[in-house]
């Protein structure tokens, strides 16, 4: 959090009709030096009896993050950035209220360590002006990190939404997920 | 001798495969490596730009490339993980010789080479040079494959050279010949950006070419309709505006429909057709009856699809055709390239911007490595081995008699089967599994058994490496200079990023130095990888793939160059045929006749469900690379058979219920995974696995006549539930192949 | 407003507490009898880090989240099973607490080191407080000049010869804590220095410093042996003091700072028991994979916590998306996405 290199004009996009589901984000995760060898983005099959449907899920760093404001340690914090962080280490206790809060599911409860992980968009890339290792394999652009403008011009018909209807819950975020042009929302129920 | 010296288990609990991970935070090193070297994934056509970061000799990770045009950073989950390769616990550290009871132990390369040149003399002089046989491999690079090539000809003196080329494109390429008699891919992908319509046939692009995914989605968000035609919705088809669903085996049958549909429609290219092709009337006259409801019948696809899709592919004005292993793996692999060839000249949609054909190339270095002479019946520049002019031009570059130089030899599975029926005796083989990756791998085991010297180059003992008598340890692809051409025809440069660990060498000063105790070291002295370059450059003058003009400085200062590329002052060609001149003999592109004709093997009573093979995202061909990385393997830990509901409904097989698979050949045994993803009428198994999980002990011998490719994506076979569930994938020791 | 009233009741607690601690301090050192003026800025800071650490605990605890678990926790522990789970406790106190197992799969080393910087600071922590409080003493024994006696609460505990091994390690053993903490703090300090990630997203004041007074404050410690000992009292005074200020920075620190985990850690076996008993009660399945994935205690609270923090996701039809497991979440999102991707006309673009 020393570091202040940070880019503000990019910004995470996500698109998960893209996915292909090849999970070469999740490999390139646990090549972060911020999580080991653990991997902290989501790849999965939505159905797969039904079909090859996958999704792709990173931390959407909430404004308002529920794993924070769940957590009985305060482990979790939100940077100047935005950036929500994973659990602090000598805090966390591993109760797993952030894992089942988080209305994204993206929390990790790693057992053997009694530990939370989660995604810090690869702190340790983009806070040297480095784009997440995820968003920069990603061989779909399910997964996308860069400017508005970029993001404009390769997908016109599109927009990018980061307000999210959970039930009654309005949960607005950092990241991005595309949507068909004009949308301001995606409704979930 | 050529069998096992030991069990199975012995020699995988020594050898591998064992599954190798990062440490918890990376190797020592790989945040403050000594070098990135830019170098190029080694594991599929479209040779992704990566770069290795090393740290005293040894790769310890990677970093994106951003600056390579055509993944610019982008890697699907092998290129991530391809760094483990390297380190590996089963890497091969010196020579090995296999002694009965005891197994593989190390021995001097004095002794391994000494032995297999006096074996090499005894098998020739006793049954003639052609009894000793050579089988090489498309990961090679561009110099090895020509080293490989000039090798078997001048040092061996064999005719009988193939490669597992064989097993990749080998349909598309004896297409291509035929119809543009020239084989590369026509289009570089960035013509596929603003293509109006794809089709995509037989090619689980997101499985197997993940990092081109990103072109197609480039060009649908452009609004290009794209057409899957695929017996599987593949992860491509499920978002596709049109997805075929084709009976395997039945392509040809689809592409005939459909150009009869475009004939009956005028949606044609007369121009193009009268002035720059051949063949056209005979090629119709082949499809005359095949409607809409006929194609239905044959192919299980809705006539309404079918339409559909000549209508878009008809009224098209930009398009881009791709197609791979899923219409080549045929026993009329050439017929179906040929039938989607027809279908691209028809419409005159090629040589212009944004409008392309192209197979798509499977193994690293599949462009190059079938350009330059380790293919039984060519020599390098993808010249001929039987063209009077090409041997003479060759043997003058050589510096050999034509005389010596040998003929046409058999192809891959056929010298096998000699192996199998006693005319060959003796093999050395590099960069090949063929016990894994060809079909009817129990015949395979029984002609390995039948060798009488078995010399293996590779760099893990890989598990037909297992039944040699000799193995020499040789190089990755990270350990030498080279250079490799991506499946869009563009030649660019692998480097050595570091040098080969222990007693190992290179791949090319074993060679250099086989051909040195075979007497034949005046033909083989080269400084380094770029000598050898340079003269592959000679080689190639004047042929079809002529890469003259092509130098390691320009590929650095470039980015690659594309093929054919005759001078120096040449930009290369990215682009094929703007200028309609095509490399046949009139100079024009030929229609080529494909009429629909049955499979191999059609389904029984006694085997009544069609079987099908291909691959999974994670795994590589064969697996000896890839079935070593841990997360590789976790990411699809042993094939499953991909079955439909109703299909399981009918036998009351379960979710991971065990299914004894038979075929004519063999059986194999696996848990069953129930999708509406597949046909009704169609079982899939991926292939990479070996032993009891190797789906290639079910699939036919069965060669096309033309292109010699074995029928893998068709067969018929029987099912078996075993009335068990299978335990949990994350337990399954399929990789280790016993 | 409603941490105000957290405040409040923290800031009585806190008082409260610190006076009877100050009552104790007198009576336990015998009318301050047995009391250590030297020691005085010591004691200050130590009444004062106990004030700050029970405030804080008070704060942290009213939280709702924090709240749920501190009350299950205690109900679980005080009925049913009351032996079984007090064994279950004990068991779970020795194994993360007294030994911080679970730092063990975390990396080997990581655990040695944090393991020697507990024990360094547990055992200063028991010698150095006590005598800071007049609470332990040491006297001569009477009738003798080489035997000592040590005093606990003004009550003899034991005895020891002079020059036995018990004196040697009795009177160096602040001296073994140090080097304890030095061996472990340096190993993290390093860690931290050198690892690309902890470099990224660790602080000054939160990651470094407590490292650096951690070090400051063992390397003064013994330097005040070594003065005395070896170079007669060469730059004494100036350690002393330096080591007082390290050490109180240090006791203030403990409240607000990294050092609070220490205080923080019991919780997880809070955790561990709610898991536990949750287990017993019954797991929660998803609608969407139809496996388990939680205790439906769990599921059942965080509706609760969630609602007192002010979030609903309760639906419509009475059903809640905290129902859904992180995958089913997941999916239940991409189906959405289709969804509306598929009536806006078009999947890409």
């Amino acid at each position: 959090m020393n570091y202040t290199s940070f880019n503000k004009n990019e910004e995470f996009f996500v698109d998960m009709q893209r996915c292909i589901g090849c999970k070469a984000c999740e490999l390139a995760c646990a090549e972060c030096e911020t999580n080991g060898q653990e991997s902290m983005i989501h790849v999965n099959y939505v159905d797969r009896a039904a079909t090859v449907q996958t999704t792709v899920q990173v931390c959407m760093h909430c404004d308002d993050p529920v794993c924070a404001n769940v957590c009985p340690a305060d482990a979790i914090s939100k940077d100047e950035f935005g950036i929500v962080h994973t659990a602090n280490t000598e805090r966390c206790i591993g109760c797993s209220n952030c894992v089942m809060a988080c209305p994204f599911g993206v929390p990790k409860k790693e057992e053997n360590y009694d530990l939370m992980m989660k995604c810090t968009m690869c702190y340790d890339r983009t806070s040297v002006g480095k784009k997440p290792m995820c968003a920069t394999v990603c061989p779909s652009g399910a997964l996308f990190y860069g400017t508005r403008d970029e993001i404009q011009e390769m997908r016109p018909n599109s927009t990018p939404v980061n307000s999210f209807i959970f039930g009654k819950e309005v949960v607005n975020t950092k990241v991005n997920i595309m949507m068909p042009k004009g949308s301001t929302e995606l409704v979930i129920y | 001798m050529a069998k096992l010296p030991v069990s199975e288990e012995h020699i995988v609990a020594q050898f591998g495969p064992h599954k190798n991970y990062s440490p918890k935070e990376g190797y020592e090193g790989r945040d403050e490596p000594d070098e990135l070297v830019k170098t190029h994934c080694c594991f599929c056509g479209m040779q992704c730009g990566i770069q290795l970061s090393v740290k005293e000799n040894k790769v310890v990770g990677f970093e994106p490339w951003m600056e390579f045009p055509f993944n610019e950073g982008r890697l699907c989950p092998k290129g991530v993980q391809r760094y483990l390769q390297n380190n590996h616990p089963d890497r091969l550290m010196s020579p090995l010789k296999s002694v009965p009871g005891q197994g593989f132990v190390p021995t001097s390369w004095d002794e391994a080479l000494t032995k297999t040149v006096s074996e090499i003399k005894r098998i020739q002089e006793k049954y003639g040079n052609d009894a000793f046989s050579m089988l090489s491999g498309v990961s090679l690079t561009n110099e090895k494959s020509y080293l490989v090539g000039k090798f078997a000809r001048v040092a061996l003196k064999t005719k009988n050279l193939d490669y597992n080329g064989r097993l990749c494109m080998v349909s598309a390429g004896a297409g291509n010949k035929k119809a543009f008699g020239l084989d590369r891919g026509s289009n570089n992908y960035s013509d596929l950006e603003y293509a109006e319509v794809i089709i995509v046939a037989g090619a689980n692009i997101s499985e197997t070419f993940p990092t081109l995914t990103h072109w197609i989605w480039k060009a649908r968000d452009r609004g290009a309709k794209i057409i899957v035609i695929d017996p599987r919705m593949i992860p491509l088809a499920r978002t596709a505006d049109i997805h075929l669903d084709v009976r395997p085996g039945t392509d040809s049958a689809l592409y005939g429909a459909i150009l009869k549909y475009l004939v009956d429609h005028d949606m044609l290219d007369h121009d193009f057709i009268d002035n720059h092709t051949s063949g056209f009337q005979e090629t119709i006259d082949a499809v005359k009856d095949y409607t809409l409801e006929w194609a239905e019948e044959v192919t299980g696809i809705k006539k309404e699809k079918i339409q559909q899709t000549a209508e878009l592919w008809g009224k098209a004005k930009t398009s881009f055709l791709l197609h791979a292993r899923g219409i080549e793996h045929h026993s009329k692999g050439v017929d179906n390239v040929l039938g989607c060839i027809n279908l691209v000249l028809a419409t005159g949609r090629i040589g212009k911007p944004y409008c392309g054909y192209a197979t798509i190339t499977g193994q690293g270095n599949g462009q190059g490595g079938r350009e330059h002479g380790h293919k039984c019946d060519q020599l390098p520049g993808n010249r001929d081995i039987e063209n009077p002019e090409h041997r003479k031009y060759i043997s003058e570059v050589w510096g050999i008699d034509e005389k010596d130089l040998p003929g046409k030899g058999l192809s891959a599975y056929e010298i096998i089967e000699a192996i199998h029926r006693g005319e060959i005796k003796g093999l050395l083989s590099i960069c090949f599994n063929p016990l894994v990756s060809l079909p009817n791998s129990n015949y395979v085991r029984e002609a390995l058994e039948k060798l009488e010297y078995y010399v293996c180059i590779d760099f893990f003992l890989n598990e037909t490496a297992r039944h040699a008598d000799i193995v020499l340890a040789g190089s990755l692809q990270e350990e030498e200079e080279g250079t490799t051409t991506s499946a869009e025809g563009r030649v660019i440069r692998i480097r050595q990023a570091v040098t080969p660990p222990g007693n190992a060498h290179t791949d090319t000063a074993i060679l250099l130095e086989l051909a040195r105790r075979l007497g034949v070291k005046d033909k083989f002295t080269y400084e380094n990888s770029e000598a050898i370059f340079n003269e592959l450059r000679v080689a190639s003058k004047g042929g079809t793939a002529d890469y003259y003009g092509i130098t390691y400085q320009r590929i650095e200062d470039e980015m690659g160059v594309f093929w054919p590329c005759p001078t120096i002052g040449h930009p290369g060609t990215p682009r094929l045929w703007e200028d309609r001149k095509f490399k046949t003999p009139d100079g024009k592109a030929h229609f080529n006749p494909a009429p629909y004709k049955l499979p191999g093997e059609v389904t029984c009573v006694d085997y009544p469900v069609i079987l099908t093979t291909g691959r999974v995202v994670s795994q590589y061909l064969s697996g000896t690379q890839t079935r070593r990385i841990g997360k590789l393997v976790d990411q699809f830990p042993e094939p499953l058979l991909e079955i439909h509901p109703k299909l399981a409904q009918q036998y009351g097989i379960k979710q991971r219920e065990l299914i004894r698979v038979s075929t004519r050949r063999g059986e194999g045994i696996f848990p069953a995974n129930i999708v509406e993803t597949i046909r009704e009428d169609t079982v899939f198994i991926p292939y990479h696995w070996s032993g009891k999980k190797s789906a290639n002990q079910l699939t036919p011998g069965t060669l096309d006549p033309i292109s010699k490719i074995p029928e893998f994506k068709v067969c018929a076979c029987h099912l078996e539930p075993l009335k068990e569930i299978a335990p949990p994938s994350s337990e399954s020791t399929a990789y280790a192949s016993i | 407003m409603k941490n105000r009233t957290y405040n409040i009741k923290a800031l009585l607690i806190a008082t409260l507490l610190s006076v009877i601690m100050i009552v104790l301090v007198f009576y336990g050192s015998r009318e301050l009898q047995n009391f250590d003026a030297a020691l005085i800025t010591y004691l200050f800071g130590t009444v004062f880090a106990f004030f700050g650490i029970i405030y804080r605990y008070t704060v942290w605890l009213q939280r709702p989240p924090t709240w749920i678990y501190f009350k299950r926790g205690i109900c679980f522990l005080f009925t049913g099973k009351v032996f079984s789970h007090f064994w279950f406790a004990s068991k779970e106190t020795i194994e993360n607490i007294a030994f911080q197992k679970f730092i063990y799969p975390r990396g080997k080393y990581r655990w040695v080191a944090h393991f020697m910087i507990a024990v360094g600071c547990t055992s200063a922590f028991l010698i150095t407080i006590p005598l800071t409080f007049g609470w332990i003493h040491f006297t001569m024994a009477p009738n003798s000049i080489s035997v000592y006696e040590a005093h606990f609460f003004g009550f003899k505990v034991m005895d020891f010869e002079l020059d036995s091994i018990m004196a040697f390690l009795t009177f160096h053993a602040l001296n073994w804590s140090s080097y304890l903490v030095i061996f472990g703090s340096v190993y993290y300090l390093r860690r931290r220095l050198t690892n690309p990630g902890l470099i990224a997203t660790q602080s000054f004041e939160g990651d470094l410093l407590p490292l650096i007074l951690l070090i400051a404050i063992s390397v003064t410690g013994l330097g005040l042996t070594y003065s005395y000992q070896f170079m007669k009292g060469f730059a004494f005074d100036f350690l002393a003091v330096l080591h007082a200020v390290t050490v109180i920075m240090f006791l203030i620190w403990i409240p607000f700072g990294k050092f609070f985990h220490i205080i923080q850690r019991p919780a997880q076996i809070g955790a561990h028991i709610y898991n536990k008993e949750g287990r017993r009660k019954g797991m929660a399945v998803c609608p969407h994979t139809g496996e388990e994935f939680a205790t439906k205690l769990h599921i059942d609270d965080l509706k609760l916590v969630t609602k007192q923090l002010g979030f609903d996701f309760s639906m419509e039809d009475g059903g809640s998306h905290l129902d859904l497991s992180p995958e089913g979440k997941r999916s239940r999102l991409a189906q959405a996405h289709l969804r509306a991707r598929q009536a806006g006309g078009n999947l890409f673009g």
